[in-house]
């Protein structure tokens, strides 16, 4: 009997025993945000000293005036600006039409351009920028010597190790994802509009023209802020072919204050450099959540079983075929067919008769199997724990966000959601300022992996959380709810209905995270000391060091090793039936 | 009890308080935002009110002033959600299963799969125990739904518009079953719904919440014959409203006392409920159904001529529009008579249908 009033006997209720995972997930929730909270605390807190580690600091405006009146600076932001730029307009010029040519026309083989935008996707960015030098270079690449020798040219036509170039290799490596991006933009289109204006009496090119591009522009603009965002941040591609030759963009900049020539570190001056990074990220991120707010104005139909009306290429075709063909043998395989190239050479050398004789495995050979073996181990540490923990935070986060009451739930939303507009070198430089300013002492982990498991697993909180967010809000409420009803204290809930209902998603970003962690440079690159080395920055030291034969050697190693892991994600994505995302 | 919602200064139920009998059939009735399916949630614990009482049997499960709160999972309720709530990663054995393995004593495998069975034969879905959750129909997702609220014999069961996602047809056949069994049962049930016809048909006792207040409770035989109130009688059937103002009333005292009143289709005597004076301004319910039609002109109390507007053929009646002196009343016929627009008629409405209702 169900009463509201107060004229029964009353009887208080027997005890129950206490629900302890609310406070465990919060717990896990509010430490995140600390994680990500401090490190930027630090950066702020350092760009006003005169820090040095040890050294009780004095407050100071000079980092910043010194920047502002360094003309190096003005000349960076103008190369980081007209790098991304170019990044934007290459990615843009080839993955837009890929993506229309994927999403709405008959073209041959859709899921084999799907699979191999993933690989293109998560080959690491600076083995396919290794081959482009090998391409590219202008005293041994393969491209400039055939061409010298074709056209009888005097010096090398071409030079990677330019802004522009850089631009074009860094536009290659993205258009994967303004393709993934565009393409969910054509996908989720109501048809229907289009199929108005054929109607109405537009041609193809007219219907493009004033119905499909208008309406996809949002859309659009936001894949194209957020690459631009990737491309100022980036720093595989300009540390590979820029730094040589004294090409700085913000990222390799902040990297050079931090090695410089001669002498010790500024910390405040990077600690400065970084704070100014940082803030144009969060306006860029600001510019495209805006975008991406209004693009559903538009008329987005989600969720509707509908058909697109899909172009028919006929003769058209083999030209579509040839695009995409021309891009994944230029863009991906050439790359990383010269590395295999280099890996067999002694020596860097254009490509030739006494070339192909000296070919040898020596540059395998030579390699040094502890440094490699510890490499495999470190990737390997972090390749399980960083997702681990990066997926179990995700959950703890996206339930207090989305389940809880919690009063503080929106602050948790908003610092998990940070470190998805934060450059990587950023977080690096940042996780490096924390451990030597403050953990120190407390809590001595420079040096150790586990410092990069720190900075890998904030890095990808906003990512994990996106995905175990969507995941939540598809399961229904009362689900839960209905296993509370019906005896389940909060762990009774999550262990049978929340986790099975998550876990396809889960288990995706896991393997993302992963996947990302395999292929990691920038953020080991400033934290790394011989003991936490990772695979990638073995390849980073060889690099470093000219010796580009092993270089290649160990960065097809990764491309070769990355194999069984892509399979394994493609068993999952299959399974689990989630599309790929970036 | 009342309850405030979190994120705004609206307070969803302002002081309800109902008590239900032991196997009674308890419904609240409401438009969308009165406050019922709150209610319903704070009686499951889903919802914590900001002050009030609640009790379960003689047991206190929410008391703001003594700060006693049991948890959801701890008040050994049954429930059936709108959307049923099935979990689609477990069989239909998993789902009605569920509230067992969190009963104490935990009951034995063998006990387990008795009752199982036993609520799902209940619901006529014996034989299912294998099949997955989501390769049920939207039928048969309902009654699983109701075999799981049922297996671990709750004290009280509560159900939110659990017919609103089923067709026409089996919403009407489920109406009956589902009071049929529960009646059975001898469950004490509270229901929440915005269908009026699922609230009269299943009632033992109805509640019709406005607001965050409860309006009017009674049997429904009484919500529709003696609505209480102009939003009473608008919400649940069809009623036709007359501005009046009252002229005289006598038989104070007897239970159904009279009173002329002055409407703008002429003067008439109705049923007094309420306590209404000489010169208040009132307004004058009638239905469809009670009013008598005839052609001509007629010379008989309660009468008044007009004017038919327009007849509606609905197949199991006649549904006509009446204009008298620019007041359009509605008047339901067998269908058998036969009228056209523009014929001359009158009404009579008995006194014992006109009811006076505060304006």
């Amino acid at each position: 009997m169900a009463t509201v009033t107060e004229t029964l006997v009353r009887r208080p209720a027997p005890a129950h025993a206490p629900d302890l995972l609310p406070t465990v997930m919060i717990g896990a929730a509010v430490v995140a945000c600390v994680a990500v909270a401090s490190l930027l605390a630090v950066i702020l807190w350092l760009s006003f000293t005169d820090g040095t580690p040890g050294i009780e600091p004095e407050y100071t405006l000079a980092n910043f005036t010194n920047m502002f009146l360094d003309k190096v600076t003005y000349l960076v932001i103008g190369n980081t600006l007209g790098f991304a730029a170019t990044t934007l307009c290459v990615a843009l010029a080839i993955g837009l039409p890929m993506a229309w040519l994927i999403e709405r026309t008959d073209f041959p083989g859709k899921r084999v351009v799907f699979t191999l935008f993933t690989v293109a996707l998560l080959l690491p960015g600076f083995s396919v920028a290794l081959g482009w030098l090998f391409l590219l270079n202008p005293r041994v690449g393969a491209i400039n010597h055939l061409l010298m020798w074709l056209f009888g040219l005097g010096e090398a036509p071409f030079n990677v190790s330019t802004v522009l170039g850089m631009g074009m290799v860094e536009g290659l490596s993205l258009t994967p994802v303004i393709f993934i991006m565009c393409s969910v933009v054509f996908r989720s289109m109501d048809a229907s509009l289009e199929e108005a204006a054929r109607m109405s009496g537009a041609s193809l090119i007219q219907t493009m023209r004033r119905v499909t591009l208008p309406v996809a522009w949002p859309g659009i603009l936001a894949a194209s802020i957020y690459v631009f965002a990737i491309g100022f941040a980036a720093f595989d591609v300009p540390a590979i072919l820029g730094m040589s030759n004294r090409i700085y963009t913000f990222s390799t900049y902040v990297y050079h204050n931090i090695n410089p020539d001669g002498g010790l570190p500024e910390y405040g001056a990077v600690a400065a450099l970084s704070m100014f990074m940082l803030s144009f990220a969060v306006l860029m991120t600001l510019w495209y959540s805006r975008v991406q707010r209004q693009a559903p104005r538009y008329a987005i139909v989600t969720g509707k079983a509908y058909r697109p009306v899909i172009v028919r290429l006929g003769r058209h075709k083999p030209v579509a075929v040839a695009f995409v063909v021309t891009y994944f043998v230029l863009a991906q395989l050439l790359p990383v067919l010269m590395l295999v190239w280099a890996s067999g050479l002694p020596y860097l050398q254009p490509i030739s008769a006494a070339a192909f004789e000296s070919l040898s495995w020596r540059n395998y050979l030579e390699l040094q199997p502890d440094v490699i073996l510890l490499g495999v181990g470190n990737t390997s540490i972090l390749m399980v724990v960083v997702p681990t923990i990066a997926v179990a935070l995700a959950l703890a986060i996206s339930w207090v966000v989305l389940r809880s009451k919690l009063k503080g739930r929106a602050a948790v939303e908003f610092f998990a959601f940070l470190p998805h507009t934060i450059p990587p070198i950023v977080f690096s430089v940042a996780a490096w300022l924390l451990a030597l300013f403050v953990l120190a002492d407390v809590l001595p982990i420079y040096g150790t992996i586990w410092i990069l498991v720190l900075v890998y697993v904030v890095q990808r909180i906003s990512y994990c959380t996106r995905m175990t967010n969507t995941a939540m809000i598809q399961v229904h409420k009362e689900l839960e709810e209905s296993a509370t009803i019906f005896g389940a204290p909060t762990a009774g809930v999550m262990r049978r209905v929340l986790l099975p209902l998550l876990l396809p998603a889960m288990m995706y970003a896991w393997i993302w995270t992963a996947l990302l962690a395999y292929r990691e440079l920038t953020l080991p690159v400033v934290l790394t000391t011989s003991g936490n080395q990772t695979l990638s920055m073995v390849v980073w030291g060889l690099v470093q060091t000219s010796a580009f034969g092993p270089a290649s050697a160990v960065a097809l190693i990764m491309v070769g090793l990355m194999i069984p892991i892509l399979i394994l994600y493609w068993t999952v994505a299959r399974r689990t039936g989630i599309a790929p995302a970036g | 009890m009342t309850y405030r919602s979190a994120d705004t200064e609206h307070q969803a139920v302002r002081g309800v308080s109902i008590e239900i009998k032991q196997g009674q059939f308890y419904t609240l009735l409401g438009p969308s935002g009165c406050g019922k399916t709150t209610t319903l949630r704070c009686v499951a614990g889903l919802e914590r009110p900001d002050s009030g009482q609640i009790m379960v049997g003689d047991e206190i499960v929410y008391d703001s002033a003594s700060n006693i709160w049991v948890a959801p999972n701890n008040r050994h309720i049954g429930m059936v959600f709108q959307s049923y709530a099935i979990w689609p990663h477990m069989t239909v054995f998993e789902n009605v299963a569920f509230p067992l393995r969190y009963l104490k004593p935990k009951p034995r495998r063998a006990e387990m799969r008795e009752k199982v069975r036993n609520a799902l034969s209940l619901v006529q879905l014996g034989g299912l125990e294998d099949r997955p959750a989501p390769f049920l129909s939207g039928g048969q997702q309902q009654r699983l739904a109701l075999a799981r609220a049922l297996v671990a014999e709750p004290r009280v069961l509560l159900l939110d518009e659990p017919l609103s996602n089923l067709d026409a047809k089996l919403r009407e056949e489920m109406r009956l079953e589902l009071r049929e069994l529960v009646k059975r049962l001898n469950v004490t049930t509270l229901f929440v719904t915005h269908e009026q016809i699922e609230a009269l048909t299943m009632s033992d006792v109805m509640a019709v919440m406005k607001d965050g207040l409860i309006v009017q409770e009674g049997r429904p035989t009484e919500i529709y014959g003696a609505p209480g109130q102009t939003f009473v009688a608008d919400f649940i059937g069809k009623t036709n409203f007359l501005k009046a103002k009252v002229v005289s009333r006598d038989g104070a005292g007897s239970n159904m006392r009279l009173a002329r009143v002055d409407t703008p289709i002429g003067p008439l005597a109705c049923r007094m409920a309420g306590d209404a004076v000489q010169g208040d301004a009132v307004t004058i319910a009638v239905r469809p159904e009670n009013v008598e039609i005839k052609a001509g002109a007629s010379t008989e109390d309660n009468s008044a001529a007009g004017e038919v507007d327009a007849v509606v053929y609905l197949g199991n009646l006649l549904d006509c529009v009446v204009n008298i002196r620019g007041e359009r009343i509605r008047v339901q016929l067998h269908p058998s008579q036969t009228l056209a627009k523009g014929d001359k008629v009158s009404l009579r409405f008995p006194m014992e249908h006109c009811l006076v209702l505060p304006s």
